[in-house]
């Protein structure tokens, strides 16, 4: 049992290597943070997209919802190797998109974050949806018939109001995605998981990945308390506004 | 007519195989107001809603202020092929479930369209929301939301809504049916006076009294086609029709 301790909780090891593996650890906020920025964006555009009225513009409708299950079907790691692994021999692309080092960031950290913005952009696409296609129908029906075009009756109307509705999946989703910051190990980018595989293969010990994950531990638990609270708001509004709907 | 306002012919407008308008002409003059009665699935919401081209109509003519909204060949085929902007900007719609913006105030629901659509200043649009507002009586509701208003404050603010686009003419789609009987009053006053004012209105209703003192022309429809029509005093007292004499028969006993 003692072996099992020293293994994964040696704190000697998690001592000598707190500031790398910390350094590491920002690395992944970092990415997070970029992403989440860039994944949000998309994300809206995506729904909104697939939300276009009328028949002419049925082909960006059927595109955008080919686009959306396919990432959402494939496996991140996949595209992040997809990338890294290919664009740099794409030599149509500009020198500075094949191997980007924009901000002073490496080319891992930009193919990271193009990775996990495709996919989550298709992943958040469908938690606005749902927000979107929660506003009733009068909604849109009355920002129209007062002249307004589809793109300002969503922007003024159904936006705002169906974003109001999707805190606690869009938390989630984003807790996902700071967990999945950890695949960009694998080309080589400096973040934590990384930093503490080559702790381990140095002293043999787990305790530096133990460490990692009690990072994320103490991050994203209370943003999971967040979302439980985010949903009990939401029915607590659900049942309250029941006989508002109605009358 | 001489003056005539809107006119609609040989209108039919399908939903999957049911046929819910079969062919219906009308013609409103300017400043009438027109009573639209009938039960419920006789087409007669989806007629309002053909009008401003909420549900384009799949054949049929429909003329505002003499100009034919439908952009040359291919009627029907689909929302592009009618003149939307031109629909919208001259036909206000107040409608059964008020579809208030619940995210905005009495006053902000009144002033967006006003500021995104026919560009006015946050000012006049401004002005002019707290001038409709208090026409309507609800002068001193200009900052509450949706949700703490009554129905019947929240219809007023819908046609405050409406009118502040200065429609040309307005389409009541059952706007009291949603409410509690004691706000129906309030509602039908506001529409009462449009009405005296000389705005041209297009009412769907199941309001008989309403159609009797503030209608020019009741208009009896029953599965997708006019049965009958004329003025309040012979329809509503003296109906030709078999069915429209049924139908009043049980509006009326109630």
């Amino acid at each position: 049992m003692s072996q099992f301790f020293t293994q994964y909780f040696n704190f000697d090891v998690m001592g000598e290597h707190f500031g790398e593996v910390f350094v590491g650890f920002l690395q992944n906020l970092l990415v997070f943070a970029v992403a989440a920025v860039l994944a949000l964006t998309w994300g809206l555009v995506l729904a909104l997209l697939r939300q276009l009225p009328g028949k002419k513009l049925m082909p960006i409708r059927f595109v955008t919802i080919a686009y959306i299950d396919f990432f959402r079907a494939v496996p991140i790691l996949i595209i992040i190797l997809m990338i890294s692994g290919g664009v740099p021999f794409l030599s149509f692309l500009p020198q500075e998109v094949r191997i980007p080092h924009w901000f002073g960031r490496p080319d891992p950290f930009w193919y990271g974050v193009a990775a996990l913005v495709i996919v989550y952009g298709a992943f958040t696409a469908e938690v606005y949806r749902a927000g979107i296609e929660a506003v009733p129908k009068g909604q849109m029906e009355a920002a129209r018939s007062l002249g307004m075009s589809h793109f300002q009756a969503m922007r003024h109307v159904v936006v705002p109001q169906g974003v109001t509705k999707i805190p606690a999946p869009m938390l989630n989703e984003l807790i996902s995605l700071l967990k999945d910051t950890t695949l960009i190990s694998v080309i080589a980018l400096s973040e934590s998981v990384l930093v503490s595989r080559e702790v381990l293969s140095e002293r043999l010990n787990s305790s530096s990945l133990t460490l990692t994950a009690i990072f994320f531990v103490i991050i994203i638990l209370p943003l999971a308390r967040v979302v439980d609270k985010l949903i009990a708001r939401q029915q607590l509004k659900i049942t309250r506004g029941s006989h508002l709907e109605v009358a | 007519m001489a003056d005539s306002m809107l006119s609609l012919k040989g209108i039919h407008k399908r939903f999957g195989n049911l046929e819910v308008l079969k062919g219906v002409d009308i013609e409103i003059g300017r400043g009438e107001v027109v009573c639209i009665l009938g039960p419920s699935g006789s087409g007669k919401s989806t007629l309002l809603r053909c009008v401003n081209l909420l549900e384009p109509p799949e054949e049929g003519e429909i003329f505002v202020e003499g100009n034919d909204i439908c952009k040359g060949p291919g009627s029907g085929t689909g929302e592009q092929s009618w003149e939307l902007n031109f629909v919208r900007q001259r036909v206000g719609i107040v409608f059964q479930q008020f579809n208030l913006f619940s995210h905005k105030t009495a006053l902000e629901n009144v002033t967006l369209a006003q500021e995104r659509v026919l560009g006015r200043s946050k000012a006049e649009a401004r002005a002019k929301a707290t001038e409709l507002l208090e026409r309507v009586g609800l002068g001193d509701q200009l900052g509450q939301y949706p949700e703490t208003l009554s129905g019947g404050q929240q219809q007023r603010v819908a046609i405050a809504r409406a009118l502040a686009m200065e429609p040309h003419v307005m389409l009541f789609d059952e706007v009291t049916s949603a409410l509690d009987p004691e706000l129906v009053k309030e509602v039908l006053d506001t529409m009462r006076e449009l009405a005296e004012e000389g705005m041209t209105m297009m009412v769907v209703t199941h309001e008989i009294g309403f159609a009797r003192e503030v209608a020019d022309r009741v208009i009896f429809m029953d599965g997708g086609v006019i049965v009958e029509e004329g003025p309040p005093a012979e329809v509503l007292e003296n109906p030709k029709e078999e069915r429209t004499k049924q139908f009043l028969g049980l509006v009326l006993d109630r």
